[in-house]
């Protein structure tokens, strides 16, 4: 996999002139990073080889009429050629011992009984020579950390920790722009496509033992070996967050009992997960949101929570959402009583959530965080902050910032309810890896996420 | 193809699964002398490979009190089906208590996926159905009776007894056991499993080869 993922040379089969071409994507993504102009498009610092028999030199390349043509050595070949050709170019590629494989050209499995048959050609032909193939009908991989973007995707997503596995290559498309916006950084991108031979059960294993992986993303429409793959979730000690399609029955088949009826294959999805702590999403947006928190944060080692707030709406709906979403509010303990009644507001609620009361200062948020962080029974906090005249947002995402330092195996997510005047404060927890929403369920759910 | 309700029965006993006494009877008078033997209340039913779904041709007849009661229910089963048809009249015991599913399916990349639900309406309307993966653990198998909407029934609701829940739990796990065992199995209904504070018999059993 190593050749895969931190390639020396890439070879681009089906390398094209044509900028609408596929082939001409992978290539000028290699070269720039990426076709969208973005601060985090990176070039690629090894050899780059375009092949195409009819042209001389593509974006300023010299071209190869065959990778066997090339005389150094290939690690990497991404195949962007017609699918019936596809099989011919994997055997040359097998004769010239390049060392792993992307197949980008669709038009195989998903498309009937000849596509199949080729599929199951050029897998017999790379499992025989041992070489790592992924693909066909895919996007292909992104590498952010090595400066390696091997897809027609638009761009590179920003460099972070998650590693994101998907079944459907237009959807990473999406989901890099996405990301670009959100700033959601990944460690690498991997779509899959058919798998003729790489698997998504592959992929995880790699990525559990990747070093720039925190947390690892999936999506998923089905999984050909649901055995293994609840095998290798359990095994693996990165956290996994999975977003499953397909969630209704298109074409239900004859059952012929009760049971067969009632288990839709998302009810067996959803089995699986629950039983390899696999945290399921139901939305895109949750998965990142998910996937980001677990990356930044420590495990929820109980379900048990603390809330902080400067308003008592925003309290009793996060009360809610915990109570909806299986985490307990602890009750104060007199130690933690004791301590903060000198230094709140007489009307502060002296009870769990803790309403700091509208008027609080950074100064209240500091004393309130510390002293819950220090009760046993909270293994997690989530600050609220609602914007009154004299709040100040940048001051208190630094009291969120120090708990963070002295407390770092509790996880603090932070809510900045508003838009315009606490962006600032919300860039700021950002910038310190403090996860902040807008809204209260979405903290709380992501707070869920951390319990495995 | 479904399993006959002896080998049903033989694959039961073989993995020390509970299920009501019964017989089978060739004639009324033959159903009137194993109900006098088993006890009152009875269960009379079809048994036949042909007819899948008993309560179709009103082949069911619970709580069966006396003498009379099981010969007019005995000739009203037969009003409905022909001799041909059917392997016989099965005489149950009847055992009170809350109905239960528990049955298995195949899946074919995780292999068998067991169910749990509350019997009748809860699972046709409600869908009021946990699932697990097999082989499940105890564990599991608690979280599966833990997670459907329903539990709160088997908890003794409203004067009812609470059930046996470790005879739930042995069944489940043993439902699992008998899924990871015989491949050639390919689904299971136990519909309805009746349970109560002393037993967790399988009343109703369809094996699916």
């Amino acid at each position: 996999m190593k050749e895969l993922f931190e390639p020396r040379s890439v070879a681009v089969i089906g390398a094209s002139r044509n900028k609408l071409n596929v082939g001409h994507g992978v290539l000028y993504n290699l070269i720039y990073g990426g076709f969208f102009n973005t601060k985090h498009n990176k070039p690629f610092k090894g050899k780059i080889y375009p092949v195409n028999p009819k042209a001389k030199k593509i974006l300023d390349l010299e071209c190869y009429a065959s990778v066997k043509d090339v005389k150094a050595e290939v690690d990497l070949g991404v195949i962007a050629v017609k699918a019936e050709l596809v099989p011919l170019v994997v055997r040359e590629c097998v004769e010239k011992k390049v060392k792993a494989l992307i197949v980008i050209s669709a038009g195989f499995g998903e498309l009937g009984e000849e596509g199949k048959k080729l599929q199951a050609e050029i897998a017999a032909l790379v499992k025989s020579a041992n070489i790592p193939l992924v693909g066909p009908n895919c996007l292909g991989i992104i590498n952010p950390h090595f400066n390696l973007n091997a897809s027609f995707a638009p761009a590179m997503p920003p460099t972070g920790s998650i590693g994101f596995i998907s079944q459907s290559g237009a959807l990473a498309d999406s989901v890099i722009d996405w990301a670009l916006e959100k700033n959601y950084g990944f460690s690498k991108l991997i779509s899959y496509g058919n798998a003729a031979d790489l698997d998504l059960n592959d992929f995880i294993a790699y990525l559990d033992k990747d070093k720039d992986t925190k947390a690892i993303a999936v999506y998923v429409e089905s999984i050909r070996h649901g055995k293994e793959f609840m095998k290798i979730a359990r095994s693996v000690k990165k956290p996994i967050v999975v977003i499953k399609a397909g969630k209704t029955e298109q074409g239900v088949k004859a059952v012929s009992s009760h049971t067969g009826s009632l288990a839709g294959s998302y009810e067996v999805y959803k089995a699986a997960f629950k039983q390899s702590n696999v945290h399921l999403v139901e939305n895109i947006e949750e998965l990142f949101e998910a996937a980001e928190v677990l990356a930044l944060l420590p495990k929820l080692k109980d379900n048990k929570i603390a809330i902080i707030t400067n308003g008592g709406g925003a309290g009793v709906l996060t009360a809610d959402y915990c109570f909806e979403n299986g985490l307990i509010l602890p009750k104060l303990s007199n130690e933690t009583l004791s301590r903060l009644e000198s230094k709140m507001h007489p009307a502060w609620s002296r009870s769990n959530p803790i309403d700091l009361v509208g008027d609080a200062l950074s100064d209240r948020y500091n004393e309130a965080i510390f002293r819950v962080l220090k009760q046993k029974d909270v293994y997690g906090l989530i600050v609220i902050q609602t914007l009154q005249t004299m709040t100040d947002p940048v001051e208190n995402a630094k009291a969120i910032i120090s708990a963070k330092k002295h407390f770092s195996d509790k996880p603090v997510i932070a809510v900045y309810m508003g838009g315009m005047f606490t962006k600032e404060g919300k860039e700021y927890l950002k910038e310190h890896n403090i996860p902040v929403f807008n809204d209260p369920e979405k903290a709380v759910k992501a707070m869920k996420a951390l319990v495995f | 193809m479904q399993l006959d309700y002896k080998e049903a029965h033989k694959v039961l006993k073989e993995y020390q699964i509970d299920f009501p006494k019964y017989e089978m009877a060739a004639s009324k008078k033959e159903a009137v002398r194993i109900a006098k033997n088993l006890g009152f209340p009875v269960v009379l039913k079809i048994t036949s490979q042909k007819i899948i779904h008993k309560s179709d041709v009103k082949g069911v007849k619970l709580d069966l009190r006396n003498t009379e009661e099981v010969e007019k229910a005995y000739d009203e089963i037969m009003s409905k089906v022909s001799n041909k048809d059917i392997d016989g009249i099965l005489v149950q015991k009847m055992i009170l208590g809350n109905y239960i599913l528990i049955g298995m399916k195949r899946d074919e990349s995780f292999g068998p996926v067991i169910a749990f639900g509350l019997g009748g309406i809860f699972v046709e309307v409600m869908k009021d159905v946990s699932f697990r993966i097999a082989p499940i653990t105890t564990k599991d198998a608690k979280e599966m009776i833990k997670e459907i909407k329903g539990h709160k029934l088997l908890e003794g609701f409203r004067g009812s007894e609470k059930v046996d829940f470790d005879k739930l739990v042995e069944l489940l796990l043993n439902v699992s056991k008998l899924s990871m065992e015989n491949k050639d199995i390919k689904e299971i209904d136990f519909n309805p499993v009746v349970v109560n504070s002393k037993e967790a018999m399988v009343v109703d059993v369809r094996f699916i080869k």
